[in-house]
Formats: structure tokens, sequence, C-alpha cells
């Protein structure tokens, strides 16, 4: 039997074409190598929802939520010193929300039954190992099952970071790992009401910091979620850093742990999981080609996931584009239109438009300077400001930064263009 | 030869977590699978149920989580029932084994299977009666524990059915079974099949029967549920006279090192204090090349 759509991959992109493609009323298979959706996916911790506004409306009043994040904070570290910038929004707390933690095996089960509702055909405990070519295009896949072959007008691979059917096509390199990061994560046990005082939060409120400064140097950032009775604790860093560093990724998340800023937060927790996962970081500038003639590449599988420092988005773009994958494949199958249409929708979205803008923040946030020596550098000029020197009359704050940037080995005049460069990213 | 192999399968989440200080345990439904010996009794259902021209049966209680590892079952070909019972009735059922036996048996109507198999013990409860209830149930023969059971051709294209089980000191028991009979299986010699993609398409959207579970009276009634301790090791029993063993505990009049206070020194002469004590006390050598334990 040959279907409409075959979806790889029951994360948050493959349930999201599914969810389009049968909606449209076609036949859709949505494989999915793990036992069940969510089984195998790894990430830090918050999804925001209002991608799906417009698809599930109400979603906010069932998606399995551990805490709404009310409260958000930007960290910087360094050995001894942390400064926080800390934001807290009560809007944040009612509906229609902005983001919340929960834990992939809810989030994603949750979200590959709506496909399932809307007619898709879910397979688990299936692996695709390769796809079907016919005449320069792809007709369907194989997979690991006895009489495993699908075939399919129309094949969508949602299989995320590292898609091995992108690779077959050669449409992603065999190896890039200047353009990817690996995050490692443990979820330490609390109980809930030792989380609420430590993070002073509620109820369902959550809160979502992410740090810098923390990685030994090494290109990347950390994070701490909230969850119900859990916290998220991890780093992200480049693959290529790590791997000069011949330091291991657990260590930096124990350096972290161990914090003197982080650990009054983690004392007493029992480690649950531990787990690593890689990002694609290239942005904009390094997107693989989105589709072949009978195939569409979706989510962290097209590299769509937006890490650009202060923010790192995935899976509301794997959804965005899940979405307009699912919508592609429709228009291709029931009115005959063409496969490029997708990244023609995806230019529209805030998908490809929230890349485009920020297309030169990875290189910006993951260069030397930011890494190594601006943390160091604020840190210091903070402590300078807020030291009283007494008997000695306070210094002024130009001083205090001409200073500190002298101790960090940075010249004003790189201050003022990363300023400017990080002014024009972010504008 | 026809007839009805019946699989009854036990599906409970194999990872479930156990808090380490209340012992209490959360299930997750998403993860309700077969155990090995689950999988190793229906995978002997299948082939025995094949060899034989019978129809095989895949009977789990439970909630509808256990319809993931039934759907499996349908894939690979049994037919599946859902014998479904509310959570409070079920914990009961599962704290008495002789209830459940007769739940599971009502559950058959009526019809007596040529073979029934399961697992030889639950993955999470455990004690390894089910199997002899069912039997008592049925009225029929039972071999529990088994590691292996095959098919042997008679004369006359007949078949036997023959059985090994593990016995204490390594030794294993062969056995002829006669029919009907329960066979409860260990996870061993056999590996569950997977089903082909086009019958685990078409099993992914089958509605699978359910009958409600017979309202049997428990004789247990659960009054405490407390973690699980484990049972006390057996030790031999004391020699000596009370004053001889108090002196060998407390080693009080034997001669002995009294503690030595080190330091306060730095880490290095700390390490090198250690080290010096391991070897005093035989733990290390001195090795040229390095340090070696002893
Ligand atoms: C440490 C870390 C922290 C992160 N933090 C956040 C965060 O806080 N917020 C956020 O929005 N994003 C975050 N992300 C990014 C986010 O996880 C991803 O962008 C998102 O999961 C991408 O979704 P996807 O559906 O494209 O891919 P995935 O979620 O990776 O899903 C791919 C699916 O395909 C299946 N699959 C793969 N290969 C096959 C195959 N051959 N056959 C069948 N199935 C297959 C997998 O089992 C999986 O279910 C984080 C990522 C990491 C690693």
């Amino acid at each position: 039997m040959t279907y409409d759509v075959i979806v790889v991959g029951a994360g948050p992109a493959g349930s999201s074409a599914a969810l389009m493609a049968a909606r449209a009323g076609l036949s859709v298979v949505l494989l999915e190598r793990g036992p069940y959706p969510g089984s195998k996916n790894v990430y830090g911790g918050v999804v925001y929802g209002r991608v799906l506004d417009d698809v599930l409306p109400g979603w906010w009043e069932e998606v399995p939520v551990q805490r709404w994040v009310t409260r958000r904070s930007t960290m910087v570290l360094t050995g001894t010193q942390a400064l926080t910038v800390d934001f807290r929004s009560g809007a944040w707390g009612q509906a229609p929300y902005n983001g919340c933690t929960t834990l992939r095996s809810d989030f994603d089960g949750w979200l590959a039954g709506k496909a399932v509702e809307a007619g898709a055909q879910l397979v688990t405990s299936t692996v695709a190992t390769g796809l079907i070519r016919e005449a320069g295009r792809v007709v369907g896949v194989r997979t690991d099952r006895p009489d495993g072959d699908l075939r399919a007008t129309v094949v969508i691979a949602a299989d995320g970071v590292n898609s091995l059917l992108a690779k077959e096509l050669g449409l992603l390199p065999k190896t890039d790992p200047k353009h990817l990061t690996l995050g490692v994560k443990e979820v330490l046990s609390l109980p809930k009401d030792v989380i609420d005082e430590r993070f002073g939060v509620r109820g369902e409120e959550g809160v979502d910091v992410e740090i810098l400064g923390c990685t030994r140097g090494i290109a990347g950032g950390g994070f701490v979620y909230t969850n119900r009775d859990t916290l998220s604790v991890g780093v992200v860093v480049s693959v290529d850093g790590l791997a000069k560093s011949e330091v291991r990724p657990e260590q930096l998340v124990a350096d972290l742990k161990a914090h003197p800023a982080i650990a009054p937060w983690v004392q007493g927790a029992e480690v649950k999981e531990y787990s690593a996962h890689l990002i694609p970081e290239g942005g904009y500038d390094h997107l693989p080609q989105l589709h072949a003639p009978g195939f569409l590449l979706t989510g962290d599988a097209a590299g769509l996931c937006l890490a650009a420092g202060i923010w790192l988005e995935g899976v509301n773009f794997a959804i965005g584009s899940g979405l307009a994958a699912g919508r592609a494949a429709a228009a291709h199958v029931l009115g005959g239109a063409e496969l490029s249409s997708y990244r023609k929708d995806l230019e529209s979205s805030f998908v490809l438009q929230d890349h485009k803008r920020l297309r030169k923040a990875p290189a910006l946030v993951l260069s030397d300077r930011v890494q190594q020596r601006y943390p160091q550098l604020i840190a210091d000029l903070v402590e300078g400001l807020f030291t009283v020197t007494n008997p000695t009359a306070k210094p002024g704050a130009i001083s205090l930064l001409r200073g500190a940037a002298k101790r960090n080995g940075v010249k004003l005049r790189h201050l003022a263009a990363d300023g400017l460069a990080g002014g024009r990213t972010f504008r | 030869m026809g007839g009805l192999v019946v699989a009854l399968l036990r599906c409970t989440d194999l990872r479930a977590e156990v808090d380490p200080l209340s012992g209490a345990i959360t299930r997750e439904p998403r993860t309700a699978a077969l155990s090995a010996s689950d999988a190793a009794a229906l995978e002997h259902a299948l082939r025995i149920g094949s060899a034989w021209g019978a129809r095989v049966l895949a009977i789990s209680l439970g909630g509808p989580e256990v319809e993931g590892p039934l759907r499996e079952a349908l894939a690979l070909g049994a037919e599946v029932l859902r014998v479904a019972t509310h959570q409070s009735y079920l914990e009961e059922l599962v704290a008495d084994e002789q209830a459940l036996a007769r739940a599971l048996v009502t559950a058959l109507a009526g019809e007596l299977p040529d073979l029934v198999l399961c697992a030889d013990r639950s993955a999470d409860r455990g004690t390894g009666a089910l199997p002899a209830f069912v039997a008592h149930e049925l009225g029929v023969a039972q071999a529990p524990g088994l590691v292996s059971l095959e098919l042997a051709s008679l004369d006359g294209g007949e078949t036997e059915l023959l059985a090994e089980r593990r016995l204490d000191y390594g030794r294993r028991e062969r056995m002829r079974v006669p029919l009907p009979a329960v066979c409860s299986v260990e996870g061993a010699g056999v590996r569950l099949r997977r089903a082909s993609l086009p019958a685990s398409l078409a099993a992914s959207g089958a509605t699978i029967p359910v009958v409600d579970a017979a309202l049997v009276p428990s004789a247990v009634r659960v009054v405490q549920a407390r973690p699980a301790r484990p049972r006390p090791r057996h030790l031999p029993a004391p020699t000596g006279t009370s004053r001889e063993r108090l002196l060998a505990l407390t080693g009080a009049l034997l001669s002995h090192e009294p503690p030595v206070v080190v330091g306060p020194v730095d880490a290095p002469e700390a390490a090198d204090a250690l080290l010096e004590f391991l070897v005093h006390h035989g733990y290390l050598s001195r090795a040229p090349s390095g340090w070696a334990v002893t």
C-alpha cells in the first residue's frame, strides 16, 4: 500500500507535520524509533507554545505542563562571581502564557496523540533505516521491521539533528562539528516545596535561568529550569571546543552545580537522569536545502533550532516548521503544488524570519571574546561599582570599565565594535 | 491438531520509580511492556500455536495501558483480549493470585485451552504462584519455571511437549508435559519475534476486544502496604561463649594500634599518609613501577 505521507520521527516537528497532513485528509504514517514518542528525546526544558494557538486552540488547558515560566533570569558567572538580571511577569502565569517547563516524554506523547486523533497512524519501535528512491525521487523509506519497506508520495524527515536521511540524500554534510553544540543535562530530584522556596515561586510558577561563563571558556552556556519536583541543570557547548579542551562534559555540569551561586539551589538533590544530545546551531547561513523531489526536511533535521545566546528555542521552531511541512505535503498531494512552497511558507513565518534576523547571532555569541573575556569583564566592572573603597573615594564608571577591560585583555575599540555588532544582530 | 494456546501476559512498567525513602512506586502507564519472561511466554505460544495450527490468544488484565503490548501481540498474529478492571480491584487481584487466576480463567468464557503459557513470575510482584492457581482453576497439569519448551515429533505425525527446568545446584530436569497444561517460562532461550511493518500498521489502528473482569471476591485484604524489605540473610549460629564473642567483636583484649592523628597537613602529605597506611596494612605494595593493589 502507498501512503500519501510518511513522517519519520515523532518529535515536535514530526508530530506537527503528521497532524497537519492528517487534518488535510491525507493518509499519514508517523514512524518513531523509540518505544513511545519522547522516550528518546532530550532537551533543556522550556516549550514556548504560542505557535499552537491557531492549530490547537486552548492548548494550554491540556498541555502536560510542569510549571509555567513566570521568572526568567540571565546570569553571568565567573569562578566566584555571579551577576543576574532577573525578570518576573505575572502575565506569563496566565493564559495564554509564554513558556512552560514540560518533560519531553509527556509533551511529545501529547502532541503525537493529537496527530493520531487527526488520523495519522503512529508506529513505534521502528527505525527508518534508509530512503527508497526511484528516478531521482524519494518514494518511500526502508525500516528495520520485517517486510519493512513503505512507500509514499512525500517523505518528511523529522528525525532530528544529524539526520541520517538528509545525509543519505546529500543535503547535510557527513560531519559538521563547527555547527553543532552538545547539550548535557542532569535532572535533579527535590521536593516541590523546596524548589518553590529556593526559587521564590509558588503553585505552578517556574523559573528559567540562562547562564553565560560557566563552561571553562569553551564556547557555550548553561541553564537551570524548574520542573514540578525536579530541576534540569545542564550546559550546551561547542562540539569543536569541547573536543579541543579535552574536558569531559559531565565535568562542566559538576562545575556548574558546585558554583557558589548555583550550589544552594541544588543542595541535597538526587540525580535522577543524565542525558546528552546534539543541537544544530549553524543558523540561517548554514541551513541545508529543505526539500528534494518527494522529500521535505523539517525541525532539527533541517537545522531549524534557534540558538542565539539568550534564546535557545528549538521545540517551537520544530513545531512551526513541522506544521509548514505538513501543509506543503498536503498542497502537493491534493493540488499538485511544488514542494518548494515549503521554503516560501517558512520564509513568511517566524521560523525563517527570526533565523534570518538573527543570522549573525551564533557567530557573535560563540565568539572568543563573548565567551572568554566578557563574563569576567562584566563581573569585575559590577564588583568595582558596588565595592565600597572608603577611605578612598568612589572610582568613576569609565575608569572602572577601562581597568576591567585592561585586566581582561579587551581593547575598548573591540568592546565598541562588539557592542555595535550586538546592536545590529539583535536590533 | 488445531485447538487453543493462551498466553497470559502481565504488562507493567518495567522501569517504575521507587522512592528510596518512602518505597512509594510511581508507574508510567505509557511504558507498560512485557517482561523478558512474558515475551518468552508469547513467543512460545506463537511457535507452538503455529506448529499445531492452533489459535493463539494473548490475554492481559489491566487498563488501557496494556493495549500497547497487546497490539504488538496482535501484529504477531495472535488474537488478543484485554480483561478490564478498575484500578483498586486490580490492586486487590494482584495481591491475591488465586482471585487473579479465577478472573483470568473466567475471561476464557468456558473454553478449555490446550496449553496456557505465562511468565514464571511477574516483574513487579512475583510470588510465582499464579500459574499454579490457573492450573488449579482449569483442572489441568502444570509445569512451572521452564527454561525451554520444545515440540518433539512422535511416530504417526503426533507431537509431544518436552520441557526443561532448572533445579538447585545447577541441575536440570527434563519433563514430558501432558496436555492440557499450564507452563510458566523464564525469559530464556527464545526471543520474541518482531512484527512485520504491514502487520504493525494494521494493528496500530485495530480495536482491542475488552471484557470486564469477573468480580471474584479476594481472600486477601490489603491492610497496609510498606516498602519491600529484603529477606534476612541466613547466618550461621554463633559459636563460643557470649564473653568470647563480645571480646572478638570489640577486640578489647587484643593488641591493636591506637589511632594516629595525622595533620593538619596539605593534600599531597595527606595522600602520602594514606598510601603509607595502606602499605602498612598490606592493602598496597610499593612496586618499583608504581602502586599495586595486593
Ligand atoms: C540540552 C538541550 C537543551 C535544549 N533546550 C531547549 C529548550 O529549553 N527549549 C526548546 O524549545 N528547545 C530546546 N532544545 C532544542 C530542542 O530539543 C530541539 O530543537 C527539538 O527537540 C527539535 O525537535 P525535532 O522534532 O526536530 O527533533 P527531535 O526532538 O530530536 O525528534 C526527532 C525524533 O525522531 C526520532 N527518530 C530519529 N531518527 C529516526 C529514525 N531513523 N527512524 C524513526 N525515528 C527516528 C527520534 O527518536 C525522535 O523522536 C534543547 C536541545 C538540547 C539538546
